[in-house]
Formats: structure tokens, sequence, C-alpha cells
């Protein structure tokens, strides 16, 4: 043991705590099983797991709650989660819950996602009458509570729950996308609470009650929490072989999984044991496989990205450090990856934008960071810039987009061209856009 | 420095959470937690020892562990997925930075100051960040190629075929209505007032935003009383 150890502890661990001085050999013997732990899908806790869907049918039961139901109309497919439970995954009449990260700095993401449900003939709605989940700030600053969290919860649901009315529908009839991974993780969790305690829903009931957002005196519960890449895994297949355009066999692709659709309420991710062994979340990685293109496992694949919530802006000497040493180094050193693709808001704007500073510590690594989607879109064939809005990124997407066949060059000129006619007024649009707004009067002026 | 028996005053109310039993349920020091977390990596931060100073009750540790330890922790939950105890270190966090921002410490002001602009977008907007926010002269560090193809901020956007996403000052459009219903759902979880306590001149310029938004919700419903 070191004098200066002995004197200082081990940084976090407390004064009393002291460095083992182990040798790699040792350190590797000590660990080993904590690896193998962490390295395969553990169940090992599912026995010991309430199914917090079992709670809520029986609050239906009992008059006290809504459940909005994913109906034969919302075509849902069956997968698994952690457990090996069944989780049913709506597939049409969706009600985008957009991302605010997404729309403000990645808007490939929900564009790309509309332009399958286009090809598909998959009924959507997208509008104005939705707030983001507010769980960043939450995670990033601690200002907010269960109640608020609840209360925005219940309410973009309720939303969504009656949005159809509008557009001569019944109450139900378009099911909520949650396009972002926290705010999935955030709504599971609440969702959790919600079920499992009286008085949270008694202190929202009177809020929600005041917005004029109760059916029948209740609060509105969704029957499952979808994410959005939940729903690109159970359409994997006929996209690769309805859309699929481009040849993906020389693409070497790494995932990374948001950890907050994962780790979080961790029993209700989705695993399929054809996917890596069953031993990572199927999501994101799927698609990949099913495109045919090379999935690349890498060591680190279990740490995060190093967003941070409140990090990513104001500490964001932290979030670079982190997401150039474990991630991006890794996917550019280990596994040689021509793309890290990720399935949330802030992972990719954490891999993609935080490249170019690598330099400055002579780390010049770099890689094109993309969501899973918007890979998906390219190999069918989408326009880079128009449906996949790559111009928003600051990786080096365009390496990928020439090695998928693509060019890059003349796919910008061709946009550069496009945006002439947008001056112009002549926009295009993936739907209807009066839709979006309805009857609301809109927002005019942010802060 | 707090007294005893305020440090003990808010251990209380952390123990007094409805999730505190939820996310403590026991710990034998394996450290699995801090072995797979990020922040444990570049900070002077374990969940390991937030665990087991709540654990051991260890309340003026505990008052020490808020003033800049709560603040490391990056909130991914890996601690949460991996404890066999099925702890959630992070939840834990999550309850001590709500306690330290309900007391005003000094400590949750002087973190959050840089997120004061955030904040503002957020109260005010319902969304986290706007494109008008993420320009090179905000995130030098970023580089120089930010964007692939330059241009006007608002045609770009425009060039988004997606109507709700045409937007600059926001990251999608939001309606009036939705707005002022999250104004109330502020008010009445007490969140303005969380920001009261730690940014009295933040949080004059939103009470001043929300005002007058609502006063134009009024002015519309007005107007459109008839249809």
């Amino acid at each position: 043991m070191s004098e200066n150890t002995t004197q200082q502890g081990v940084a976090g661990h407390g004064a009393f705590f002291q460095d083992t001085n182990l040798n790699a050999n040792e350190a590797e013997a000590a660990t080993a099983w904590v690896r193998n732990h962490v390295d395969r899908r553990s169940v090992d806790l599912g026995e010991r797991m309430d199914d917090i869907r079992e709670h809520m049918w029986e609050l239906e039961k009992e008059g006290e709650i809504i459940v909005h139901r994913i109906a034969d109309e919302h075509k849902p497919v069956e997968v698994e989660t952690l457990f090996g439970w069944k989780k049913r995954v709506p597939t049409n009449q969706l009600w985008h819950h957009k991302s605010c990260g997404q729309c403000g700095n990645i808007p490939g993401y929900p564009t790309s996602l509309m332009w399958f449900m286009n090809k598909f003939g998959i009924d959507y709605l997208d509008e104005t009458d939705q707030t983001s989940c507010t769980a960043w700030n939450y995670h990033g600053s601690g200002i907010g509570n269960v109640e608020s969290l609840a209360a925005v919860f219940l309410r973009n649901f309720h939303q969504a729950y009656v949005s159809g009315k509008q557009h001569g529908f019944e109450n139900g009839h378009f099911y909520p996308l949650v396009h972002c991974g926290t705010s999935f993780g955030n709504y599971k969790e609440i969702r959790k609470y919600l079920i499992e305690s009286a008085e949270l829903r008694e202190k929202v009931k009177k809020i929600l009650g005041k917005l004029g957002r109760l059916v029948d005196g209740k609060i509105v519960i969704p029957e499952e929490v979808v994410h959005y890449s939940e729903w690109l895994h159970v359409m994997r297949n006929r996209i690769a072989s309805e859309l699929q355009t481009i040849d993906m066999s020389n693409i070497r692709v790494t995932v990374h999984a948001a950890c907050h659709y994962y780790k979080m309420v961790a029993e209700d991710a989705v695993y399929d044991n054809t996917v890596l062994g069953g031993n990572r979340t199927a999501v994101g990685t799927s698609v990949a496989q099913a495109l045919g293109a090379q999935v690349i496992d890498y060591s680190t694949w279990y740490d995060c990205c190093g967003f941070g919530f409140r990090h990513i802006i104001s500490e964001r000497e932290f979030t670079r450090s982190f997401t150039m040493n474990r991630k991006i180094k890794v996917a550019r050193e280990e596994a040689k990856a021509d793309v890290m693709i990720g399935i949330d808001t802030g992972c990719i704007t954490t891999m993609d934008k935080n490249q170019w500073i690598g330099k400055a510590h002579d780390m010049n690594y770099s890689v094109p960071i993309i969501a899973d989607v918007q890979l998906a879109a390219l190999a069918c064939g989408a326009d880079p810039f128009k449906i996949v809005q790559l111009q928003w990124h600051a990786s080096p997407c365009e390496d990928l987009v020439e090695k998928m066949g693509i060019s890059w060059d003349k796919a910008k000129a061709d946009f550069q061209e496009y945006l002439k006619q947008v001056e112009q007024g002549n926009v295009e649009y993936l739907y209807n856009p009066e839709l979006a707004t309805n009857q609301q009067i809109n927002m005019k002026t942010g802060a | 420095m707090a007294t005893y028996a305020e440090m003990k005053e808010m251990f209380d109310e952390i123990r007094a959470d409805f999730r505190y039993d939820h996310e403590l349920n026991g710990c034998l020091n394996c450290g699995i937690c801090t072995a797979t977390c990020p922040s444990a990596q570049f900070y002077d931060y374990s969940p390991r020892e937030i665990v087991q100073l709540l654990w051991t009750e260890n309340v003026e540790q505990i008052y020490d562990a808020m003033q800049e330890k709560i603040w490391a922790c990056a909130q991914c939950m890996t601690c949460a997925a991996r404890c066999p105890f099925k702890n959630s270190p992070g939840g834990l966090v999550m309850i001590m930075r709500e306690v330290s921002i309900r007391h005003g410490m000094q400590s949750a002001k002087d973190v959050l100051r840089p997120f004061g602009r955030v904040m503002l977008k957020l109260i005010t907007t319902g969304n986290q960040l706007s494109p008008d926010m993420i320009q090179p002269d905000h995130f030098p560090d970023w580089g120089p190629n930010i964007q692939k193809v330059e241009g006007d901020l608002r045609v770009l956007r425009k060039a988004i075929p997606v109507r709700t996403l045409q937007t600059v000052e926001t990251a999608w459009e939001v309606s009036l209505k939705t707005s002022v219903e999250m104004y109330t759902i502020w008010e009445m979880t007490g969140v303005l007032k969380s920001l009261e306590t730690m940014d009295e001149n933040l949080f004059d310029v939103i009470e001043d935003f929300i005002d007058e938004k609502r006063e134009d919700y009024e002015d519309w419903l007005e107007s459109h009383g008839d249809e």
C-alpha cells in the first residue's frame, strides 16, 4: 500500500477506502465475475419483480382509472421484454409524441420515421398540442418533481387519447408513440408511481381536473408506453423486404442503446434471442441486422454516452471526454465502425457533436453518428438531405453515405437547389400541414 | 454551515419521499454501481458512497455530499440497472437534489446558474432547447462543421417537410393553449416556487412571460367565444 493512498483514500470512496494495488492479472481475476454478469442479459431478478400492468388492470376494474387500450385497429405486434414478459407494440394509428432534442437538433429523426409510415400507408397524427416530457430538465437540474412530471405525462397522454375526436374518430383512436428515450424512461417510471400511489393519483387528479384533462372524472393511463425504436423493431423485416434498395453488407455498424431506454424500468425493454443472443436490448441492433449490415459488438457497449443532462449544457468537459474515450475511440479503433447508430436524442447529440474537440488532445477519431431510423431510411433510398436531414449532423456522415453508394455532392447540390424553391414558398410536406394545428392558436414567439 | 438539526431535517425530508423505499433496499458494498458509473471515472463521486451514507444515516456526510457530489451524477441509471439489491443510487440523487433546491442551498444555486437559459426556454415553451440555441457561437467546442449546409436558419428549418418543425425559437410549434396548461402545472406543483428560490431574477422574467401569454390566451378566447 503506498503512502499516498494511505493518506488520501480513493477519490469518491471516502478516506477509509484504500487502493488494493492489485497487479493487472490479479485485478482481472478479481473482477471477472462482474464482467461475466454484466456482459450478458441478466434475468435473475425477474422472479422478485412485480408486473405493474397487473395492478393497472385492477385499478381500471375498480373504476379508478381509464386505460388507453391497444386495439386491433392499432395492428399490434407482440414482442418479449427482459424477463420474457409480453409487450404489444402498436403499428398503426399513431400519435407522434415528439422529442425536443430531436426536433430542435436532429430533425431527420422524426422525418425519417414519418417517411416510413407514409411508405406503409400508416395513419398518424402530429400536432402542436404537446409539450415535452420535461424530464431532461428534471434530470439535469432537479427543478421539477414527481407531481409535475406526472401531470405533464397525463396531460400529453390525455391529448393523445382524445386527439382523434377533432378528426371524427372515437377516443383512443390514435395511440401515443414516444420518440425520445428519456421521455420513454421517465413516462414508464411515472406510470409505475401513479399505479402504486393513490396519494399521487389524488394530487394530480386535481391538476388534470383544472385543465379539463379527465375522462369521466378519471385519469387516462396507457396500456403500454411505446418507444419509436420498438415500432421500427417490429417493422424491420417489412422495411428490409419491401423497401430496401441499397446493399448494406459492406457497412460495419455499432449500436449505442440509450440508457433511459433499457436501464430505467429495465423490465420493459425489448429483447429477442435472435439479436446478439438476446444479451443486448434488441432495438436498434435488430434493424441493422435486418438490413444485412455487419453488426459489430464492442467492449464498452454498456457505457452511457456521457450526455449527463446538465453536463452536456454546463459541464461539457465531462461529456466530451467520456464520449470520446468510451464511445468514439472504441467504435473507431476497436470496432472499426462505419457508423454508430443510436435510438435516442441525447446520445446522438452527444456523440455527433463532441468529436471535433478531441483534436485538442490529439484524439483524432471520428465516426458518423445517426439514428437507426435514419440509417434504415438511407438504405431504402430516402433523400439524405430532404428526408434524412443529415445537414444538421456534425460527424462525418458524408463518408457513410458515399460508402453506401450514394453521391453526397449530388444530393447536396440538389438540396441547395431545393432551398431556392423553399425561399419562394414552395415547400414539400410529408403530410397535410393543416392537420397539425387544427383549431388551436399557435405560439408565435419563444423565450 | 447548517446546524445538525437543519441537516437532520433535510435527511428526514429525503427519507420521507415516497420513492425512498423503492430506491434503497440494502447494500453489501459490492461496488458494482461505482465500477459501472461514468461520473465516478471523472469526479470525486461514487454511487456506492451515496447509498452507504443514506443506509447508515450519516446525517453530516449526507449534507456534505449534497454540496457538490450529487451534482456529478450523470443520471444514466446504469447503477440502478446493475445493483443486485435493486437500489437506485441515481434515483436517490434526484431526491437529494430536490431537497437541496427546496432548501435553497448555495451549492445548488452555483451549479444551476449556467443552466438558466435552458430553464427559461423550458419553463416558458415546454421545449428544452431550440434551433436558435444550437448555433456555433453557443457551442464553439462543437467545431466549425456544426451543420453541413450553410444558410439562413429560417429557410433551413422551412426545408424540414413537417409543419410542426418549421420553427426557430422552439423545437416544434406549441399551441398557446398547451403552453398555458403547462404554466398551470408548473404553478400547482410548486415548480415556479422552486425556481424563485433558486434564481429570483430568472423567476421574475419567467413570471412576466407567463402573464403575457395568459393574457394573449384570454384575448383569443374572448375573440373566439362564439365559435
